[in-house]
């Protein structure tokens, strides 16, 4: 075999690699494009601009802020004491908090009426405080079900980014003067920074579609993703397109930020090395 | 009257082999080198005394203040039990082995992280500081762009920036050049004897540990097998398993029934750098061996001249009382012979040359 055709030999597994990738990348994108091409800005007026169409935008929008919010301040303790291994039956509690992921969010939703319903004595509880503010169809358990559904996928994200930082730099903070929780906020927080906020867009994600268990317990008030169901059943593929796109559009943002933010805070501290080497 | 202790150390560490045990006090401005095999426990026995490793048994106290206690497996009911002092209150500064500093920071922010309020009064004495320990160009690199011995420069930094009541040192200056490295020392040991405080510092290197220590604990699986003054561990030591830990390599029996120890580097003479240590002295017999030849020399003498240098250790042949020195012969393997009466220097740049040394007279073998 001549220099030549062996070379030619030795591209063809970079070369088949290559067009792997683009396939892949063409089949996840795919939708996206369809979407793109199938829905027209006309189409795109005539859905939003009846009265009220907003409403289940601003609805998910707001929710999805509580119930991240609630995951940023419940979730990222539960997150550190997992990454530094403090638990007693660590695998335990990890195990529970990846169930709600492996449970079909279906099945979530019609176990969460026990919990705010008025079937179960939680829910009694619960909703005994005021049905109108905590019971089943309400603002709250459209909260509680966005957070069954995106929460375990912050905590498990955030507590995988958190382990990464060294145990002994939290140490020396506090032997250099730092109070715990200065040393979390100075040297942990900004060094697993990248990783939390990667945890907080996929929650982000996954908090504003959705849809499983907010079908059973938040019907009302309506999110953006039961209106694009409604829109669907009620009149076709065409005019639940739009509000797929407003989804996306609401979605997307915050994820791809936090991506860029992380590739580029990875970035800096790269070419910060290369001026440094320099000097 | 016995001098005050500042710290006060008793206790037993749990590692998955062996118990990692000490027991210390030292008074304050004490340094302690503690030196010994890699896995002995050394590393274990300064997160003890830091406070951060789990204790079996005991207790450390610095300054008066308990900074680490074994918890009780079963503390009695409304038995208050005396909990050891925050991190940030017990005036530990440590140099770790790696490195630990914080990578998202410079190297200036990293020296006055521990500072707050005060890194602003001290600019002047900050810059003098990062010049000193040779950071001056690289105050606002980060640490992902430092070298290892740069980074163990700016760690020395930190810790002894801010007043400290003891400072552990793990490996502090492993990776530096060893010109610097003597001055490091001279830094650290300074702003010990300023704060008063105490020092605990771990190596593998026995030079290092003599220069720094007070005194030297010798330590392997877990154990201090003998804590002592630098020269007396080399000297004296205790146990032939402490010798040897000390890096003699070859044991010479002697008719009053104690063994000379032989250091491959220590007996060797001399403070010609280029030549490494040089031990002189006058060739009695050659004999071919092998492709090579094996010849006696008499060193000239066993008194080691003190090297300017900070690399090397004089000191001297290590004999035990009552040998004379006329009497040593040094066993060589050399390729081409020298005559019988010729006047010989041997470096210790291929230590494998000396084989074994004797005592006149002895049977080889």
């Amino acid at each position: 075999m001549s220099q030549l055709s062996r070379r030619a030999v030795g591209r063809i597994p970079a070369a088949a690699a290559i067009v792997a990738a683009a396939l892949v990348w063409v089949i996840l994108l795919g939708p996206l494009a369809v979407l793109l091409t199938q829905v027209s800005p006309h189409s795109i007026r005539q859905s939003l601009d009846q009265p009220g169409a907003l409403a289940p935008l601003w609805t998910s929008l707001e929710a999805s802020s509580v119930a991240l919010g609630c995951m940023v301040v419940l979730g990222t303790p539960l997150a550190f004491l997992l990454a530094r291994g403090r638990l007693r039956a660590a695998r335990v509690v990890e195990a529970g908090i990846v169930l709600p992921l492996l449970m079909p969010p279906l099945v979530i939703g019609l176990l969460l009426i026990f919990l705010i319903g008025q079937a179960g004595p939680v829910g009694r509880v619960v909703s005994g405080v005021d049905p109108n503010v905590f019971g089943v169809n309400t603002f709250f358990a459209l909260v509680v079900a966005e957070f069954y559904e995106s929460a375990p996928f912050y905590i498990i994200t955030a507590a995988a980014a958190l382990t990464t930082v060294d145990a002994r730099l939290e140490q020396d903070a506090q032997l250099l003067g730092d109070r715990p929780l200065s040393a979390f906020r100075k040297v942990t927080l900004p060094l697993a920074a990248p990783g939390l906020a990667t945890g907080l867009a996929i929650a982000w994600a996954r908090a504003m579609g959705a849809f499983g268990a907010v079908l059973i317990v938040a019907y009302n008030p309506t999110g953006l993703p039961l209106q694009i169901d409604e829109s669907f059943i009620a009149n076709g593929l065409n005019a639940a397109l739009p509000f797929a796109l407003l989804l996306i559009v609401a979605a997307l943002p915050l994820p791809l930020i936090a991506l860029l933010w992380s590739t580029r805070a990875l970035g800096r501290r790269r070419s910060e090395v290369a001026v440094g080497a320099g000097s | 009257m016995t001098p005050p202790t500042m710290l006060e150390a008793d206790f037993a560490v749990a590692r998955r082999s062996f118990d990692v045990a000490a027991q210390l006090s030292l008074a304050p401005g004490e340094r302690l080198s503690l030196f010994g095999p890699s896995g002995a426990g050394k590393t274990t026995c300064l997160e003890a005394i830091a406070g951060t490793a789990p204790l079996r048994t005991g207790q450390v106290h610095l300054d008066g203040l308990l900074v680490n206690t074994a918890k009780a497996k079963r503390p009695r009911r409304g038995a208050l039990v005396e909990q050891p002092a925050e991190l940030r209150h017990r005036g530990v500064a440590v140099i770790r082995q790696p490195t630990t500093l914080f990578p998202h920071l410079s190297v200036r922010k990293n020296v006055t992280y521990g500072l707050g309020a005060r890194a602003h009064s001290r600019g002047g004495a900050l810059e003098e500081l990062l010049e000193r320990v040779g950071l001056g160009d690289l105050a606002w690199a980060m640490p992902d762009a430092l070298s290892g011995g740069q980074r163990q420069r700016a760690c020395l930094a930190r810790a002894i920036a801010r007043p400290f009541r003891a400072l552990l040192l793990d490996e502090p200056f492993s990776a530096v050049d060893a010109t610097s490295r003597a001055m490091l020392r001279t830094i650290a040991v300074e702003a010990i004897r300023r704060e008063e405080a105490v020092a605990v510092l771990v190596t593998h290197d026995l030079g290092e540990a003599q220069a720094f220590g007070h005194r030297i604990g010798i330590m392997e699986n877990g154990r201090i097998l003998q804590l002592g003054g630098t020269e007396q561990l080399v000297r004296q030591p205790a146990t032939l398993r402490v010798a040897e830990l000390c890096g003699n390599r070859s044991f010479v029996p002697h008719h009053s029934g104690r063994l000379w120890a032989l250091h491959p580097d220590r007996f060797m003479v001399g403070a010609w750098p280029d030549k490494g240590l040089v031990l002189s002295g006058r060739i009695l017999s050659v004999r071919p061996y092998g492709p090579r030849f094996a010849c006696e020399m008499q060193p000239f003498s066993h008194q080691v001249e003190r090297s300017g240098g900070d690399g090397h250790q004089g000191g001297e042949l290590c004999l035990g009382s009552g040998i004379d020195p006329g009497q040593v012969v040094v066993n060589l393997h050399v390729d081409s012979p020298p005559r019988v009466g010729d006047l010989w220097e041997v470096t210790s740049l291929s230590p494998p040359l000396v084989s074994r040394v004797s005592l006149a007279g002895d049977e080889e073998g």
